[in-house]
């Protein structure tokens, strides 16, 4: 397991996957931290970003928006994302916000990492 | 406390308590100010001009007096009889010793009885008797000394040496009215007031309004320690049971056409209602036809009581006899209409007086309110109708020198012919005190819009029968949204010569602001005008109506204005279509009481929003995720409802969004979030307001276009959400800052929305 360095986000790699936990409430500040760390580990070389949701309860908009840029970043990079472990609170949000429509969903950590080696074998057709 | 037991002793008041009617909230108020929660403060007693208030200070006395405790009751009423500030004082210490005495012996027939200083101190309970004789020995000594103020500030103060153990003196002065106008250098009201205020007891001044607050100011008081009660004229129906009262009381048989006419002839003043049935006993005149009322009052206004009355203040007023013609002349005239306002010139020059003459007279016309006056222009012909009545027998006596039979006889014929129309208007202004109450309460409601229309009403629902048309009013889908009433005053307040053409309580104008946002943008003046008529309304009275409420709006500068009229069976085809055209809104009589219904109910729901008994309340600063102290909060009143978990985490959402655009939009001050959680059986109402500015695109609904544009930004979504997880979500009117109110409902009232994209 990695923690980086100046943030309290647990994070840890799997291949090129980097797996990043959301806190029990993901707001600006604690969204800004996954940011930060998921922007670091694509700048470590990381193809692909998990954003685990199995501790978070809830979820404010500011917390969303940031969701938002963070998809974006990935998607400049390239770079695959899968949320997984997200309540159906949460869910609930994501669609009614159109995140859903960005990012995949996965049952929980395990099912997001099996959907990403999908990908990764999966030849990309311009 | 109820003291209506046969233990009470009746001390100084002159009715029986059972007969004391029509100021018990008034009583309950003096009564509450001798408490020692508002020990050392004043009640300013405001008093409309022949409103009353003897009787009222002499009941609480009495009430005071029966109940033994540690407040000790005086009463003082300044009389005619006194002359001067000084001799007005001397008696004030008299009476105060005097009613100290008899409380302290517990012998009410102490508090009348003719006694001078030598026999008080002889009553003096031993244990008084120190400072009592120091008192007295101290007055003697200033009595002497040529220094009136020194002994006016005495006499005064003498309740504050009341030895503390002894009790807390609670004084109250009736009659303060006549104090200015005593003789010599000390103005006794004003001097009434500087040692009241810093006496450090308890005390009622009452009387006339003006007068009062003006001696308030003279004297420099500290308003903070002094508390106001207006008192005026008695509504109808307390008026007609204080004739009913006094009138058994005074054994004068009455009719109930009589004693209406009477509250009305009188407008509800106690002051004339008691004298005018003085007279009658005194005449042994039952009183059971309009004539006998109005021979009886023609005969008060040439030599009864109330001719008294009004001549005695005319006296005070105007000393100088021939002064005094000239001022009938000119007061009637302003009475009769012929210049109701006038300049101060003019009057000086009429009146031959100097500047400062004048402004004497003028200052006692004012506090009498028999005109007003505001330093350069002078308002004349207001005053209760006696009044005016009285104007005129003494302008056609003393000015126009006419034969006195002639003018009793003209008297009593007028007053007779008067009668019926007095009658007639108060019974229409009660069946029209609904259009004024209820412009009154417009306040924001959204009612449906068929309520102002009379072509769609009368299309949908014209002899439809009752439930029909309140289950159509129920899913009608369009609504007008109200304005906020700040101001209602007939339109003659306005423009006179209206008067001509509605009675008063039908034409109506209110200044409103819609949304009550207080914008220039947002003002709108709404003319309303009760249209008599027993058929449909014509296109031609619906034209001249339009005309005269748009030639109204263009004389007083009215930018915006709304014009709505009300007639009993609604507008003919040609007269909606011509409203219509001109944007007026027009309504029946059905339409207004269904009208006033949908209000009232807005209203009453409003009463119980705020008086609900489970209600909590709590305070949170902003920032340090402090909306998650909110959250936790209603979540944990919702699982006390029976939530079901997902609506929980909706209800916590949204008050997370709420609180967090309160924290980012409203630039509080005092950077707080106030929260209130309203249970119900079937919701859960969340209010969240903060201090501050009200942030622009936050309040109400935005177009298709403003939303998806919204949507596409990356921040202001809390709204969106709010409204989507929440059952209703409204906006209260607040003076600062903004209050976002959240509904909930135990069993959704609509369905889930979809995404917002």
């Amino acid at each position: 397991m990695d923690t980086p360095s100046g943030g309290l986000v647990r994070s840890h790699c799997v291949g090129t996957t980097a797996v990043v936990y959301a806190s029990d409430y993901l707001n600006k500040l604690t969204g800004e931290k996954i940011e930060r760390e998921c922007r670091r580990q694509l700048d470590c070389g990381c193809r692909a970003l998990v954003i685990d949701f199995s501790d978070t309860e809830l979820v404010n908009s500011i917390g969303i928006s940031i969701l938002l840029g963070i998809i974006d970043v990935a998607e400049k990079s390239g770079a695959q994302i899968v949320f997984s472990e997200v309540n159906n609170q949460t869910v609930q949000l994501f669609e009614m916000l159109g995140l859903t429509r960005h990012v995949v969903l996965a049952k929980d950590e395990h099912e997001a990492l099996i959907n990403l080696s999908r990908f990764e074998t999966t030849p990309i057709v311009h | 406390m109820s003291s209506r037991n046969e233990n009470f002793r009746r001390v100084l008041g002159r009715v029986v308590q059972q007969d004391f009617v029509g100021r018990a909230a008034e009583l309950n108020r003096i009564m509450a100010h001798a408490e020692s929660a508002k020990a050392g403060r004043g009640l300013l007693l405001l008093m409309e001009p022949s409103a009353g208030v003897s009787e009222l200070l002499r009941q609480a006395y009495d009430q005071i007096f029966n109940r033994r405790s540690e407040v000790i009751p005086i009463y003082f009423a300044i009389s005619r009889n006194e002359t001067t500030a000084v001799s007005a004082a001397i008696e004030f210490l008299n009476t105060f010793l005097q009613q100290y005495i008899a409380y302290r012996r517990d012998e009410p027939v102490v508090s009348d009885a003719p006694l001078t200083l030598h026999d008080l101190v002889e009553l003096a309970p031993a244990a008084d008797l120190e400072w009592i004789e120091q008192l007295v020995e101290s007055y003697n000594r200033l009595r002497f000394s040529n220094d009136d103020k020194a002994l006016v500030r005495f006499c005064l103060g003498a309740p504050q040496r009341i030895p503390a153990v002894r009790g807390r003196p609670f004084v109250m002065l009736d009659g303060s009215q006549l104090a200015e106008y005593l003789n010599g250098a000390v103005v006794l009201g004003t001097e009434i007031l500087r040692v009241f205020a810093r006496g450090g007891f308890s005390f009622v001044l009452a009387g006339l309004r003006r007068q009062i607050l003006e001696a308030a100011h003279d004297a420099n008081c500290n308003f903070e320690l002094l508390d106001m009660l207006r008192l005026e004229q008695l509504d109808a129906t307390e008026a007609a049971k204080l004739v009913e009262h006094v009138a058994r009381r005074q054994q004068v048989a009455t009719s109930e056409a009589a004693r209406d006419l009477i509250v009305q002839q009188f407008a509800g003043s106690p002051f004339f209602i008691h004298t005018y049935l003085q007279a009658a006993r005194e005449k042994h005149a039952p009183l059971h036809s309009y004539l006998d009322c109005e021979r009886l009052y023609v005969d008060e206004l040439f030599g009864g009581h109330i001719h008294r009355h009004f001549a005695d203040l005319l006296e005070e007023i105007s000393p100088r006899l021939d002064t005094r013609h000239l001022l009938i002349r000119l007061l009637w005239e302003a009475a009769a209409g012929e210049e109701p306002i006038s300049s101060f010139e003019l009057w000086r020059k009429r009146l031959h007086m100097t500047a400062t003459e004048l402004e004497d007279l003028l200052h006692r016309l004012h506090v009498q309110e028999f005109v007003n006056w505001d330093e350069t222009t002078i308002e004349a012909g207001s005053g209760p109708q006696a009044w005016k009545d009285y104007l005129k027998i003494r302008y056609r006596l003393d000015v126009m020198s006419e034969p006195r039979a002639l003018v009793v006889a003209d008297m009593l014929a007028d007053s007779l012919k008067r009668a019926p129309h007095t009658m007639a208007r108060h019974y229409k202004q009660i069946a029209n005190a609904g259009l004024r109450d209820l412009i009154s309460r417009f306040n924001c409601q959204q009612v449906p819009a068929a309520l102002f229309d009379y072509k769609i009403f009368s299309e949908k629902y014209k002899g439809a029968e009752s439930e029909t048309i309140v289950s159509g009013l129920a899913a009608e889908t369009e609504f007008i949204k109200l304005p906020q009433t700040i101001h209602l005053a007939t339109c003659s307040a306005f423009i006179s010569d209206m008067r001509q053409l509605c009675e008063d309580e039908h034409c109506l104008v209110a200044h409103t602001f819609e949304e009550a946002t207080y914008s220039d943008a947002q003002e709108v003046i709404w003319l309303a005008a009760d249209i008599e008529s027993k058929l449909e309304v014509d296109v031609s009275v619906a034209r001249a109506w339009c005309d005269r409420f748009e030639s109204m709006a263009e004389r007083l500068g009215f930018s915006r204005f709304q014009i709505w009229l009300i007639s009993n069976e609604g507008f003919s085809v040609e007269a909606s279509a011509l409203l219509a055209r001109r944007k007026a809104l027009g309504s029946s009589r059905q339409q207004l009481e269904l009208l006033a219904s949908h209000v009232r109910d807005s209203v009453h729901n409003a009463v119980v929003e705020t008086e609900g008994p489970d209600e909590f309340m709590m305070v949170v600063p902003m920032g340090e995720d402090n909306e998650l102290i909110a959250a936790s909060t209603a979540e944990q009143i919702a699982k006390r409802l029976t939530f079901r978990p997902e609506a929980i985490n909706q209800i916590k959402t949204a008050i997370v969004e709420a609180c967090i655009n309160a924290s980012e939009h409203s630039f509080s001050p005092d950077r707080k979030i106030y929260q209130r959680f309203r249970v119900e059986s079937d919701r859960l109402v969340i209010t969240i307001s903060s201090r501050g500015i009200v942030p622009t695109n936050l309040n109400g609904t935005k177009s298709g276009a403003e939303a998806k544009e919204v949507a596409e930004e990356r921040r202001g979504w809390g709204l969106k959400l709010i409204r989507t997880l929440m059952d209703e979500v409204e906006f209260e009117r607040v003076d600062d800052g903004t209050s976002l109110r959240m509904t909930k409902y135990l069993r959704p009232q609509k369905e889930s929305k979809s995404a917002i994209e």
